[in-house]
């Protein structure tokens, strides 16, 4: 097959750097072994929360974070760039309705109750911040496993909020219609989406509920639907409602994913999904196709004139550490920056910084893969995503931003060389 | 390592993370499955290769979605067909199910009395003897036989001469007993296309045997098409297919669940095998296909059933479609149409199976002007009998704005 | 400070301890069990799971073999449900000297192993896994076996007898009178409370630390620490104990034990049973070994790492009147050896043969106590294992699918149910979760607690209504000891795991900023 670009990799990347890309005129192929992070995170994005000290202003921490980390992928992004992705992803998906700005993160609670920064939040999840304390209670539904309200609630009470103000958080476990014991939140999602069961849940909620508190449920509000549920749940209750992120499957990433999904297919993009991308062919400094191995018993081909890598790190078997302790990245065979040669490659405490989580490949100012020297051995080749090393997403609380922000600026670069 | 091991070890990628579950089509509306992760990668801990405790299995339809969409490349579907199969080995396998693995069988038997075969499949007294009886559910969408096969069409027709190249046809039973007109298009939008369409002695594949846990029967009958096909493939011959999962079953199904992975023969077959929209695009961006398209003016909504995504080569039809005037297409995107081969017909999985399809069914009713389209057989009757639209394969499409049926 | 009275005080809450337990309370006497932390957490618990037939023995120290033979049989007949009737292979891998199979063979024999030569190719039929080049195969009466379940089986059956079974008591001293051992005084590390136990003789079963403990009493008793690693690999590559056929040697057996197989094990010297690391060389010998064994096996997931300490005894040189029952384990009578009275300790062994271990030492004692009762510990079986029939793998499977829709999973991957977990956090009022790891398996699978731990933490608060500061407490202690035993195998499959779970635990929960 062959088209004028192709992205490997369908999480939030590699959607983004694909719809940019089809948006701007590109004929562009989507391949991906399985479908992408999205569906684990929140659809939140988080843009700087540590740094490691709690940051209030992604904007003014952001030029000095990037100078103490020179390796850094958002060291190489310009400054314009992140907020310019920002509001794209705004624009590109209306019905989930982003709130936020990277001037001042929101705190929202986890569900096991810390306050946590984020810059970008959908609409239904904007009543949970903290910032300004005040009171909420946790709603505990009867089958669902992935929420633990009382916990939650106890430790949240407890948070020490940089403005000091104070939050009152309770728990309200509900005995809400059903037979089944054990409901996933993709389950629970569905039945939100009956407006029978959103009548039986707010009128047993109505009835407990005190003034002045908001409702925050866990991220099972619905589906396709989803504006719909959340505005009637508040309309019912008559107060803020907003969902709280749990375990995987995320209700709310899937949403995006969806979101996205429907965006690449209106702007003309092809997915592929389920093959796996296992080589390619270069001359000199190109890339000419890359190699997949789909279900018959023979390789396959994408041809084009660009390439996006938005492949994901480990987690996604994009960069891969073996027995050995040799480490390689898994499509191209791109040097990998950042793997210690030697031990210790992970420290002995688990919430220490382990040096082999920043692997991952370096790139240069156009987001293309560089080796040792600091040159991009293939021209049209470009990265994005958590394939990027010197960065420890989870930590800093960067995951989704840099996902978004890269796959923007990669796709952007892209577009800047065809015209 | 044998094929099995290759299978059962691939449940060492599972990090848990859900996604299969979130689109497996059975579990998300019943809780009689309890999900692809539970099943496969996760249960497969606990098996010794003596069958499984797990009743609950044997919901799984198969669909396979489970292993398109895994990020970790877990054999989902397939760990679960041979757990499935073992289970059944334990268990025994019912008769209806020995009945209706075999296709070619009833079309075989059925072909000559076609019109009394016929009007006992729509009887509503027979349909609920077959139901009590077999378990057949009465409202299942058996398909009517035509009357006539396509091997006797293909013995009839004769190739045009100016045929520049060859490609082989892999027309499954379906076609040939139970919708000819499927095949009898495709050999003319091939043949419109500059080929000779070679059609050689061929038999079922055994999907549905292997899908019914009947592994041993599987591969008799994988090795028996193999061994009509291989010749051809060894020579350089194209092998394309128009029913998806009948391709899929070929390309990649037979290795992986019936543990067929070092047989050289069925790897060359599979190293061959088109699926037929899959063979057209391939032409298309070579500047090989004819696109002298009249518009065909309707909106037509488009299935992409499990088995055609397992094939993970895209959506050609779509792309095909595209080079259609005035061509509407709707993607569906739904996950699956419930029928999944044999298993929407038994009667403790129809409602489940309808259960599935419902959106699918209802996306269909809204946007067809006339007809539905969709690779695979089985789910064609299914959304036809669910919604009273006709269904059609994007072959049928294809031949009629290239205008070959004036 | 609260004080106990029993006729026997057992330290040490391992095989050999909880066996001395059970057998001096069924022979009526009144007994006291302390271990310093939960029961089974020592060498006991720490072992590749293996229920020997005694043929890794038959060459190199046939008395030996006849013992673990022996209590094979035994134990099939009192704790079945703790066993798993695998089966056991020997092979010829391509690195074995192919002259030891005759020997090897010979040595069954001679020590009644019950063994059959199969054809390589049935060995492989059976076990598609194995090295296709073995050149020889032999099936012996091996099986895998829990020691947990055995251990808490043996507690249970104690306490039924009227023993006090008393895991987190730490031993602080010795209470030694006119050259007798007349108690303990133990520290209570629950609730800080210290406790004076006066009994009328001591018996010494600490394992590893043994040599501590003696030393409280002045004795010298010398052991050796000998530590070995083992690796779970996340699935069981082959469903039949596979040993190398060859004199004992390093990672020269794959036990299939519940979900996972166990390649084990090494033997280093330490100085400290509670002191050394897991090297990176050890983890890579036991890898290749595997490869070895499972050509593969360097593909295939690593769940954990784990090490355990085995107590080898060395005989002081001088004339002592150590009374050694074989060359297996050792009963040293302190009164003959040491001129103090009421005081034994028994040392060395192995797992497999702990019944006999503890009944040997119950039969000194009686003699030293002037009692005059028969053991009858070979003959009644443990809880659970009343029915006879050994523990099948499929257990958990087939108890969910009666269960599918009245209850919750909350550790899928090894499939406990949350009454279950409710009932076991009950049952061991404890909050720390490691206990309930070790009780119910949770957080053992594939994810290691990715996903249930945050569900068994958010339940440990609820049910056990603890604040949340203790949660979180338990839940980063959960945490940390799973990191342990991951950090130094994690590459591939288990790797992206971690990272999934890095994911879950400091992206989506933040839990590295919880209030402790």
């Amino acid at each position: 097959m062959s088209a004028d670009a192709v992205v490997i990799g369908a999480g939030l990347a590699g959607l983004t750097a694909a719809i940019r890309l089809a948006e701007g005129g590109l004929s562009t192929t989507l391949v991906a072994k399985g479908v992408g992070a999205t569906h684990l995170a929140p659809a939140s994005i988080d843009v700087l929360g540590y740094a490691p000290a709690l940051v209030e202003s992604p904007a003014r921490a952001l030029p000095a974070f990037t100078d103490e980390r020179p390796d850094h992928p958002y060291a190489r992004l310009s400054p314009r760039i992140v907020a310019a992705s920002m509001d794209w992803l705004r624009e590109r998906v209306p019905a989930i309705s982003y709130t936020g700005s990277l001037d001042e993160n929101l705190l929202v609670p986890t569900a096991v109750g810390v306050a946590k920064p984020t810059a970008l939040v959908p609409e239904a999840m904007a009543g949970g911040d903290l910032r300004a304390g005040g009171r909420f209670a946790f709603v505990g539904l009867r089958a669902l496993k992935d929420f633990y309200p009382a916990y939650l609630a106890e430790n949240l009470s407890q948070a020490k909020l940089p403005s000091g103000a104070a939050v009152e958080a309770r728990a309200v476990e509900l005995r809400d219609p059903g037979d089944e014991a054990d409901v996933n939140p993709l389950g629970y999602a569905r039945q939100f989406e009956e407006p029978g069961f959103r009548k039986a849940v707010a009128s047993e909620l109505l009835s407990r509920v005190e003034p002045g508190e908001a409702v925050g449920f866990p991220a099972t509000l619905g589906l396709d639907n989803h504006r719909t549920v959340w505005r009637e749940l508040q309309d019912l209750l008559e107060r803020p409602v907003f969902e709280v992120p749990t375990l995987p499957p995320s209700v709310p990433g899937i949403r995006l994913f969806r979101a996205l999904r429907e965006r690449f297919r209106q702007a003309g993009g092809r997915l592929v999904m389920g093959p796996t991308v296992v080589g390619a062919d270069t001359r000199d400094v190109v890339v000419e196709r890359v190699v997949v191995q789909a279900a018959a018993a023979r390789p396959a081909t994408h041809e084009a004139r660009w390439f996006v890598l938005a492949t994901g790190g480990f987690a996604a078997g994009a960069i891969h550490l073996d027995s050995h302790g040799e480490v390689w990245e898994s499509v191209f065979g791109l040097p990998v920056a950042g793997a210690p040669g030697a031990e210790p490659r992970f420290l002995p405490r688990y919430l220490d910084d382990h040096p082999m989580a920043r692997a991952g490949l370096a790139v240069d100012e156009v987001l293309r893969p560089i080796d040792a020297r600091g040159r991009p051995a293939l021209e049209n080749l470009f990265a994005c995503g958590a394939v990027l090393g010197g960065a420890e997403p989870w930590r800093e609380q960067s995951g989704n931003g840099l996902a978004l922000s890269t796959g923007f600026a990669a796709a952007s670069h892209i577009l800047e060389r065809v015209s | 390592m044998d094929a099995m091991e290759w299978v059962r070890g691939s449940l060492d990628h599972c990090v848990k993370c859900t996604i299969c579950e979130t689109f497996c089509p059975v579990s998300n509306v019943t809780p009689l499955f309890p999900g692809p992760k539970y099943v496969g990668p996760q249960l497969e801990r606990f098996r010794t290769g003596n069958g499984s405790p797990d009743a609950s299995l044997d919901y799984c339809s198969g669909c396979g979605i489970c292993t398109t969409v895994c990020p970790q490349g877990v054999k989902i579907a397939e760990i679960n067909a041979k757990a499935r199969a073992g289970m059944k080995a334990e268990r025994g396998v019912p008769v209806r199910d020995r009945i209706i693995a075999r296709p070619s069988v009833m079309g075989k038997v059925g072909t000559p009395v076609a019109p009394i075969a016929n009007w006992f499949l729509q009887n509503t007294l027979v349909r609920r003897l077959v139901e009590r009886t077999l378990r057949i559910h009465r409202s299942a969408p058996m398909p009517p036989f035509a009357g006539w096969t396509f091997r006797s069409w293909v013995r009839r027709h004769r190739p045009p001469a100016s045929a520049e190249r060859a490609v082989v046809y892999f027309h499954g039973c379906s076609t040939n007993y139970f919708e000819p007109r499927v095949g009898r298009m495709a050999v003319e939008v091939l043949e419109h296309n500059g080929f000779r369409v070679v059609v050689p002695r061929q038999e079922c594949c055994g999907l549905p045997l292997q899908s019914n846990g009947l592994f041993d029967d599987a591969r008799r009958y994988v090795h028996r098409l193999v061994r009509s096909l291989v010749p051809f493939a060894r020579r350089g011959y194209d092998i394309v297919a128009t029913s998806t999962s009948c391709g899929l079953m070929l390309k990649r199904e037979a290795r992986e669940i019936l543990d067929l992975e070092d047989d050289e023969d069925l790897r060359t077959v599979s190293a061959h095998t088109y699926d037929v929209c899959e063979f057209l695009l391939m032409l298309h961006e070579r500047g090989e296909l004819k696109t002298d398209f009249k518009p065909v003016p309707m909106t037509m909504p488009y299935h992409a059933p499990c088995q055609q995504r397992g094939h993970g080569i895209g959506r050609p039809a779509v792309d095909l479609f595209a080079l259609i005037p005035e061509l509407e297409v709707v993607e569906t995107d739904i996950e699956c149409c419930g029928i999944a081969g044999t298993y929407g017909l038994k009667s403790e999985k129809y409602d489940i199976a309808m259960a599935v399809g419902a959106p699918l069914f209802r996306q269909v009713r809204e946007t067809a002007s006339e007809v539905a389209a969709c690779d695979s057989e089985t789910c064609r009757w299914q959304i036809t009998s669910a919604t009273g639209i006709p269904s059609v394969h994007p072959v049928e499409v294809l031949h009629r704005a290239y205008g070959l049926g004036e | 400070m609260a004080t106990l009275q029993a006729d026997v005080l057992v330290i040490g809450g391992g095989s050999t301890g909880v066996g001395v337990a059970r057998d001096a309370t069924m022979r009526g006497l009144s007994t006291v069990l302390v271990d310093r932390g939960d029961l089974a957490t020592g060498t006991t618990g720490r072992f590749h799971g293996l229920l020997h037939s005694g043929g890794r023995y038959v060459v190199k120290d046939p008395k030996a073999a006849l013992e673990c033979i022996h209590e094979n049989r035994v134990l099939r007949e009192i704790a079945a449900d703790c066993i798993e009737d695998t089966g056991g292979l020997f092979v010829t891998t391509p690195i074995d000297d192919p002259a030891y199979a005759d020997r090897f063979v010979e040595g069954c024999r001679g020590a009644d192993v019950p063994v059959e030569e199969i054809p390589v190719a049935e060995a492989i039929r059976r076990e598609p896994r194995l090295n296709p080049r073995i050149t020889r195969a032999f099936i012996v009466p091996d099986a895998s076996v829990d020691s947990w379940k055995t251990v808490w089986g043996c507690a249970r059956s104690a306490m039924a007898y009227g023993a006090k079974i008393l895991p987190y008591h730490e031993v602080l001293r010795l209470v030694v009178e006119d050259s007798a051992v007349k108690g303990a005084v133990v520290e209570d590390h629950r609730g800080g409370e210290e406790m004076e136990i006066h009994a009328d003789l001591v018996v010494n079963a600490a394992g590893a630390w043994a040599g501590r403990i003696a030393a409280m009493a002045g004795c010298e008793v010398t052991i050796l620490p000998g530590k070995g690693i083992m690796i779970a690999m996340n699935h069981r590559l082959v469903n039949t104990v596979v040993n190398r056929c060859e004199m004992p040697a390093d990672g020269d057996i794959i036990v299939p034990i519940r979900t996972v197989s166990v390649i084990g094990t090494t033997d280093e010297k330490v100085a400290d049973p509670d002191d050394w690391d897991i090297t990176r060389d050890e983890v890579q010998k036991m890898l290749d070994a595997g490869e070895n064994l499972v050509p593969g096996f360097r593909e295939a997931r690593a769940l954990r790492v784990w090490g355990g300490v085995r107590p080898l005894f060395q005989e002081k040189a001088e004339g002592t009147d150590t009374r050694d029952v074989t060359r297996a384990h050792t009963l040293l009578n302190h009164r003959t050896r040491d001129g103090l009275e009421r005081f034994l300790t028994i040392t060395g062994g192995k797992f497999c043969t702990f019944r006999l271990m503890a009944e040997d030492t119950v039969d000194v004692l009686c003699a030293e106590l002037g009692v005059d009762r028969a053991c009858r510990t070979a003959h009644e079986p443990l809880p659970d294992s009343e029915d006879r029939r050994f523990y099948w793998l499929g257990a958990r499977v087939a108890a969910r699918e009666e269960n599918l829709h009245r209850d919750q999973l909350i550790c899928e991957c090894e499939m406990i149910p949350r009454r279950r977990l409710e009932e076991a956090m009950s049952r061991r009022a404890t909050t720390d979760l490691d206990d309930i790891r070790r009780t119910v398996r949770l957080g053992m699978g594939p994810c290691q607690g990715g996903f249930c731990i945050y569900r068994a933490t958010g339940i440990l608060h609820q049910v056990q209504r603890i604040p949340a500061l203790a949660a979180n407490g338990s839940l980063l202690d959960f945490l940390q000891e799973r990191w342990k035993g991951v950090q130094p195998i994690l590459y591939g499959d288990q790797l992206r795991q971690a990272r999934l779970d890095d994911w879950i635990f400091q992206g989506l929960l933040d839990v590295g900023h919880l209030p402790v």
